[in-house]
């Protein structure tokens, strides 16, 4: 009981001292994980835009693939790209292990599905009148999707937000493909993962503390958004 | 521009059932054709084939320039001509954005926007909810908003689909009042839809009757 | 030194003074040994082989002592007779195949290392405050540079096999022991062994018993029989197949 106090004690020491160790591995976590989900954003809203808005053949399958794809357990993620970039691999030329741009990668195709997904069901939740009211406004086509996307900013905001929370978890895709270099390619959840019995435990304990601090404050944005995205009720309809 | 809209023998069928049975007409003038019938009566139908948001199952609706010769069905022709929908179609956004929609995508002026704007919301009687965000409206002051945001955009065609459905009987009196100061400056073919007879005798200057797929005269 | 040295002898003695007191019909032995032994878990391994063969029981104590020249000054001194190496480990520098800081040629570990930060090779460290990352600190330290903080110093935090699989893949440098490197080098095709012998990098483990000249009461023969057992073929074939929980060989049997 003793240790634990004594750990906490440590730990949020570390914190408020504002350890530039500490520091160091949260800047990087942050930098890794929102580089990967503007990416994310940049891609999977336009393409989540364009499968609530228009029907074609084998649709169903892809949106049957983004489903799938947004449970994709991390670590196999990182195992196929360690198969693919280390040396052995087809990618191996590009030197991309153990680099903080392979982290960026995992965590863009884990976030990529829940973006494009939820983006998706944003834009089909959109009243269908909304999209003729804009033609018969003389908007072009182009127009009528910008429109319907922003009627439907709420829910991909959410949607962005999800994924976001989804990649600070996460611990088995960077841990494979980054290698937990200090100083390198070192995060929130790889140090938890691997200091923690190496005696860097108020560290890990510090870190963890952090983290859910981060994830609380995304899932009251999350929720704050998903509940102002809800409009008022058209008592009359 | 004189913008004339020429329906040619139009049929719709539906389960079997036609709605619109060999109908035509011109709507030629600056006036307010009012399309009257029960509910069902196929006006909401014949009203959205004109707008060319609908085909019909046989016939032609063709629209036809200064000089009698057919414009070619483009965005050009689409930004002619603009729908109310009973449930309008409300932006999640302020009364004022609503209403600019149309001026923003045809690619005008903030300035020139924010004046044309203010006028119509004050011509509707909205100047004061144009902050307000749209979807707090009333029935009734959303049909207006819905009203001003088509006429902003000064096209040759209105279209407006049961304007008083759901409306209190103030706000019907407004409306009304609206489309008759709309009539003077006589800008614009308005055809309405609408099964409120006394409205139809009020505003229209050219009553249809619907009945059995076609107009009676 | 010498304050070592006499502390060494004085526990020693009053180890083995008191443990002749044990009850005389069980053979008993003792062991004096170091803390990084015991912690290998090789006598753990070892014992259960020879107190099955041979009936004699085999006390383990772990006393701080690590050094060749203290051992060798026992024996001269007679506090202990009959020395005789056992096995060792020893730490090796592995590298690129193309060794861009030329480390094969250098002359001894420090230059070594001092030519990797020269070239601005990449080394990847342990970086987990093992035994290993420690005598990497210690060379380091020699060199008089501090790698930390620069970008071809990696600090895996990890293993020896996953720092070594690391080295393999970004062409690095490594300090690594030889049981890891021979275990694991079959896997890491881009890695080969540059550097080795310097005798900072060199452990030697050695036994000696207790000189019963000067201490009749202990168990001389026993003790006999025990050196002789751990340096026969069978002793050293044991001590080479063991292994720690990570599957590394740890010791190389180099009895003569």
């Amino acid at each position: 009981m003793e240790f634990l106090i004594d750990a906490f004690k440590n730990a949020f020491f570390l914190i408020v001292s504002l350890d530039k160790e500490l520091l160091e591995i949260i800047t990087l976590s942050l930098k890794v994980s929102l580089t990967a989900l503007f990416f994310a954003s940049l891609f999977g809203i336009p393409f989540g835009a364009f499968l609530g808005l228009k029907n074609f053949l084998g649709k169903t399958v892809i949106l049957i693939l983004l489903n799938t794809g947004m449970g994709l357990p991390p670590v196999v993620v990182g195992l196929f790209l360690y198969m693919l970039f280390s040396r052995s691999g087809p990618l191996g030329f590009l030197q991309l292990l153990y680099t903080p741009t392979a982290m960026i990668i995992a965590q863009f195709i884990l976030a990529f599905p829940i973006v494009t997904a939820l983006t998706q069901s944003a834009i089909v939740k959109v009243d269908p009148i909304i999209k003729l009211t804009a033609r018969t406004l003389g908007a072009t086509p182009f127009q009528v999707a910008l429109t319907v996307i922003k009627e439907a900013r709420y829910g991909i905001v959410a949607g962005v937000i999800a994924g976001l929370g989804r990649v600070m978890a996460e611990v088995g895709a960077i841990l494979i493909v980054g290698g937990n270099i200090a100083g390198y390619t070192r995060v929130i959840t790889t140090t938890i993962a691997l200091e923690t019995d190496k005696g860097n435990f108020e560290l890990a304990l510090a870190l963890g503390i952090i983290l859910l601090i981060i994830s609380f404050i995304i899932n009251i944005s999350f929720y704050i958004i998903q509940k102002r995205g809800i409009p008022p009720n058209i008592a009359w309809l | 521009m004189a913008l004339e809209l020429l329906v040619s023998n139009i049929w719709k069928i539906y389960d079997n059932k036609p709605v619109l049975k060999d109908l035509s007409f011109v709507f030629n003038k600056k006036k307010v054709y009012a399309i009257m019938g029960p509910n069902g009566s196929g006006k909401t139908t014949l009203l959205k084939i004109c707008a060319l948001l609908e085909k019909p199952d046989r016939g032609e609706i063709l629209y036809l320039d200064s000089q009698k010769r057919p414009l070619k069905k483009d965005i050009n022709l689409f930004r002619k001509i603009t729908y109310v929908f009973p449930q309008v179609g409300i932006f999640n956004a302020s009364v004022f954005d609503n209403v600019a929609y149309g001026l923003n995508i045809r690619g005008f002026k903030k300035k020139e926007i924010i004046s044309k704007v203010e006028d119509v919301l004050d011509f509707v009687g909205l100047s004061h909810k144009k902050r307000q965000n749209a979807l707090t409206l009333s029935s009734g002051e959303a049909k207006r908003m819905g009203i001003a945001r088509a006429i902003v955009i000064d096209p040759e065609i209105i279209f407006l689909d049961e304007p008083t459905a759901f409306v209190d009987a103030e706000n019907v009196k407004i409306i009304e009042k609206i489309l008759l100061q709309l009539k003077d400056k006589g800008q614009s073919t308005i055809i309405i839809a609408t099964h409120d007879a006394s409205f139809a005798e009020k505003v229209g200057d050219v009553i249809l009757r619907l009945e059995e797929g076609r107009f009676l005269l | 030194m010498k304050k070592e040295f006499f502390r060494l002898i004085i526990s020693l003695l009053l180890i083995f003074f008191f443990s002749s007191f044990a009850s005389t019909q069980q053979r008993i032995i003792t062991i004096a040994t170091t803390t990084s032994v015991e912690n290998s878990g090789l006598l753990e391994y070892l014992l259960p082989h020879f107190e099955k063969k041979t009936g004699i029981k085999v006390k383990v104590i772990a006393v701080l002592v690590h050094a060749k020249e203290l051992e060798l000054k026992a024996v001269k001194e007679g506090w202990f007779v009959n020395r005789k190496e056992v096995c060792y480990n020893d730490f090796i520098i592995v590298g690129p195949l193309n060794d861009p800081a030329k480390v094969k040629t250098s002359k001894d570990v420090i230059s070594a290392f001092k030519k990797i930060a020269q070239a601005k090779a990449t080394f990847v460290s342990r970086g987990d405050k093992s035994g290993t990352h420690i005598k990497e600190l210690k060379i380091w330290e020699l060199t008089g540079i501090n790698p930390k903080g620069n970008p071809w110093y990696l600090e895996a935090g990890q293993g020896m096999e996953k720092t070594l699989f690391m080295a393999n893949e970004k062409d690095a440098y490594t300090l690594t022991d030889r049981g890891t490197w021979l275990a694991v080098k079959p896997r890491l095709k881009y890695l080969t062994l540059l550097f080795e012998g310097d005798p900072l990098l060199f452990n030697q483990y050695s036994i000696m018993a207790v000189n019963p000249k000067r201490h009749p009461h202990i168990n001389y023969e026993d003790a006999l029989r025990f050196i002789e057992w751990i340096t026969s073929h069978e002793g050293q074939k044991l001590i080479g197949e063991f292994r720690d929980k990570f599957g590394n060989q740890l010791f190389i049997p180099n009895a003569k």
